[in-house]
């Protein structure tokens, strides 16, 4: 019999925004715990909340090998050692420093008001197997979800700054906040047509993830069925599923079945190439696919897949190095979709006109569609590495897509 | 026995839950567990400042409410802070599902259940890799309040999910189905529309045309309408978005004409379903509140501390996804109320427009969004060729303003998978429904 066991400890302190003043204070600390034996093919999972009865957990999960559920046993040995959590701000600090900073975004950015959560988290997750692995993993995050309302303009919301940083700099996100606030009362316009549009990735390769789905790809529904090893999208278009520290502080380097990819970013597409898609050992296994750093479960469950992150290779450091065009930058865009056939389509709440790479003014409400072969292929442009908001580290990339009003 | 401390507010909610997650992949069992959670969640108020804490160590709640009583400020007059004045303090103990408990029911018995819905998955060449999904829950919630609230009430929720990818050629479509229910037996019965649900997503396969991009009358079914009534007005309705801007009260003065005058809107937490919440999570008991009534402005969705900031009563409405978080201001069951009309009615006048059967996902803020899964052509007020559309689109009040035909009878919906996100906190169960509303004009991509 083999066994897997995980642990995963969460420390963070959480402080709620309203009307730009801290108003609630909220500490989370939980462990959870996860043990798996595999005999005969099958597996048994047993998950429980808190200290760990490494014995009694083990117990229940061989009883669980009883429901049959098939399920590979592919353990390596490895060992991993990324130990990355480190005090970004003192905890006893905390509260104050975040009302100096948040009283600072209300003076520079007079017409919002400021409101939701700013979070200082800890993870520490460890693997072990009885093939000797051991992977443990830690890192430490501060998270703003800062939405920003326009005064009187009756919106759930206009704007937001939100991201994940592994260190603070009050200053660049004082003036990013202040760009984006500016910004939007500089009311401009552009006419209907074809314009190249930045925007986070999650927008259009968030909404279409699906199609790297293991199950969609093996059944022939994914409009990449079948196109493993075959280049479908733009030379310069890869993408990748993040788990370094370094550029994405929440993750685990490591995936919830032990493995992990070099440098730790797992890639579904390399120049162009669909090289994996989102799977798990079982998927891998049942449908004859390569293996990929990608399965995610719950405490106490099978292991499934997940993509923490779906990122772009940035091409350039700046949004000026694609292009100089009159572009569109995306900041919200909520609801959109694709047709079976591929057809992408997406309201865009909050954009902005960008000329030679730098913003100009806020947009009325536009819609932006494409067809994804094409969005991805020839209408690639490339993706901005920390382009228009450096504090947040994000990366945009950038299509010609079609804009209606 | 809990020792509140003078001086202070505080409240203790604690949710003993039990789950159930039976799942099958391509004919094989790929998930069966059954799943019991205890959590508390505390909360600490002196008039200044919430100190709140999670914790799954219930056996030492007293420990935990003890530490955020050290660093919170004692407040002698904390009983007329205007938000402690709004906390009721109901005493009841509800138990709507002692005799029909999921918990009672053997996960075999769930699994024979999902077993028997397989055929429909696989019933055409066409279709592949089926999954199916059994999910249930049962909560037990308790609440106690140093203002003497004492609350027990019960809830649960079960229900399946069948998917499956269907391909022909060069024609992909992924299928779903989905019912939910608060009784075990009463979900047995209501699993035969799952065969001709599949045949019409097949034809719909088959036969689908790319949508022609334009402003057209649109009519939405129950389903549809119910997720345009919760991510178009409802999350409007939430008041603790209007907590951040003095001039939002006026913008939002009751009895403002904000939409048809053929449009009533309702939100109650005692209907029966996934949206059922007889006492919220400030521990105020249940009631139907109006968000629109003929058109005009009614109410908005309230927690004792947006109640109190904008000087109106408690609505029922502060709901937490679990005891890890704090209530917010939340819908439980939204509905769009019945009108006098037939779906043929409905149709009839429409030349060229669509109907929005089934749908993927909403959204909404300003402008609301739906990505709709199977809808239909209206030609000559027929229902015509099935459509392929990404999205339809508009501004939310111009929107409620172009609402002009409803049918006579309302649906309300309740599932099992998904469910409402908020901030930090998804899915938060929620009903939701209406009856077939035509809509005069509507974006559709």
């Amino acid at each position: 019999m083999e066994k897997e066991k995980l642990i995963w400890k969460t420390n963070e302190i959480s402080l709620n925004v309203t009307a730009g003043k801290i108003d609630s204070y909220r500490r989370t600390e939980e462990t959870k715990n996860t043990i798996r034996v595999y005999e005969d093919g099958k597996i048994g999972i047993a998950g429980s909340l808190g200290e760990i009865d490494e014995a009694a957990l083990t117990e229940s999960a061989k009883k669980a090998l009883s429901y049959g559920i098939e399920y590979p046993c592919e353990l390596h040995g490895n060992t991993i050692n990324a130990d990355d959590a480190h005090e970004i701000i003192l905890q006893k600090e905390f509260i104050p420093k975040m009302q100096e900073f948040l009283d600072r975004i209300t003076k520079e950015c007079p017409n919002f008001t400021v409101s939701d959560k700013i979070k200082l988290s800890e993870l520490r997750h460890t693997y072990e197997n009885s093939k000797g692995a051991h992977l443990f993993s830690s890192s430490s995050w501060l998270e703003f979800s800062l939405i920003f309302q326009n005064k009187g303009a009756g919106n759930l919301f206009d704007a937001s700054y939100e991201g994940y940083v592994g260190e603070f700099d009050e200053d660049a996100a004082v003036r990013d906040c202040k760009l984006l606030h500016d910004s939007f009362y500089k009311n401009t316009d552009i006419e209907e047509g074809v314009y190249p549009v930045f925007m986070l990735s999650e927008v259009l390769l968030g909404r279409t993830i699906d199609h790297f789905f293991a199950n969609t790809y093996a059944s022939g529904a994914s409009l990449l069925s079948g196109k493993i090893g075959e280049k479908v999208f733009n030379e310069k278009f890869t993408m990748y599923d993040d788990r370094s520290h370094l550029t994405c502080p929440p993750a685990c380097v490591f995936d919830d079945e032990g493995e992990f990819a070099p440098d730790f970013k797992q890639v579904f597409v390399k120049n162009g190439v669909l090289t994996n898609v989102l799977t798990n050992k079982m998927y891998s296994k049942t449908f004859s696919l390569p293996s990929a750093a990608t399965a995610g479960a719950a405490y106490d469950g099978v292991p499934q897949f997940t993509a923490l992150t779906c990122c772009t290779e940035p091409t350039a450091s700046s949004a000026a190095e694609i292009t100089k065009e009159k572009a569109i930058l995306v900041m919200m865009a909520s609801g959109g979709d694709m047709t079976p056939a591929g057809h992408f389509a997406t309201p865009v709440q909050l954009a902005f006109l960008v000329e030679n790479g730098e913003i100009v003014g806020k947009l009325p409400d536009i819609g932006i569609s494409g067809e994804y072969f094409e969005l991805l292929g020839k209408d690639y442009l490339g993706t901005a590495e920390k382009a228009f908001f450096p504090s947040l580290r994000n990366s945009y990339m950038a299509c010609r897509m079609k804009v209606t009003k | 026995m809990i020792n509140f401390k003078k001086d202070f507010y505080a409240d203790v909610r604690i949710e003993d839950r039990f789950s159930t997650d039976v799942r099958f992949l391509n004919g094989k069992l790929s998930e069966s567990k059954e799943r019991l959670e205890k959590r508390a969640f505390l909360r600490v108020y002196d008039g200044k400042m919430w100190y709140y804490s999670s914790t799954t160590d219930t056996e030492h709640i007293q420990k935990a409410l003890d530490e955020l009583y050290e660093v919170a400020e004692p407040n002698p007059d904390i009983e007329n802070d205007p938000v402690v004045k709004r906390f009721e303090r109901n005493k009841d103990h509800l138990r709507s599902f002692k005799d029909n408990s999921v918990r009672n029911i053997s996960i075999s018995e769930k699994t024979e259940l999902l077993k028997s819905l397989a055929p429909v998955t696989s019933m055409e060449e066409c279709m592949s890799m089926p999954i199916g999904k059994y999910l249930d829950r049962n909560s037990l919630y308790e609440f106690k309040s140093s203002l003497g609230a004492d609350i027990s009430y019960d809830y649960q929720t079960c229900g399946v999910v069948l998917f499956c990818d269907m391909v022909e050629g060069e024609k992909k479509f992924s299928a779903m189905w989905q019912e939910g229910d608060t009784d075990f037996n009463s979900l047995k019965t209501k699993t035969e529309s799952a065969e001709s649900e599949f045949k019409e997503q097949v034809e719909f396969m088959r036969n689908s045309v790319p949508v022609e991009e334009g402003d057209y009358p649109v009519v939405l079914s129950p389903l549809a309408a119910g997720i345009f009534a919760h991510e178009s007005f409802g999350h409007k309705s939430e008041s603790d978005f209007m907590l951040s801007d003095e001039s939002m009260k006026k913008e939002w003065e009751l009895g403002k004409q904000i939409g048809s005058p053929i449009l009533t809107i309702s939100e109650c937490g005692e209907i029966p379903g996934t949206g059922y919440t007889p006492y919220d999570d400030d521990g105020t008991k249940a009631r139907k509140n109006y968000l629109i009534k003929d058109g005009m402005l009614a109410g908005r969705l309230h927690s004792a501390v947006t109640a109190a900031a904008l000087e109106e009563g408690v609505t029922g409405n502060a709901r937490a996804v679990d005891c890890t978080y704090e209530p917010l201001v939340r819908m439980t069951t939204t509905y769009i109320e019945a009108g006098n009309e037939s779906f043929e009615s409905l149709i009839a006048p429409i030349k060229k427009g669509y109907y929005i059967k089934t749908i993927k996902h909403g959204s909404g803020m300003s402008t609301f969004t739906i990505a709709p899964s199977v809808s239909y052509e209206i030609t000559d007020g027929k229902l015509g060729r099935p459509v392929q559309i990404s999205v339809i689109t508009g501004n939310v009040f111009e929107t409620l303003g172009l609402i002009d035909g409803l049918s006579d009878t309302i649906e309300l919906k309740s599932f099992v998978s998904g469910g409402c996100g908020k901030m930090e906190q998804f899915p938060l169960p929620v009903g939701f429904g209406g009856p077939y509303v035509r809509v005069s004009k509507i974006k559709v991509q």
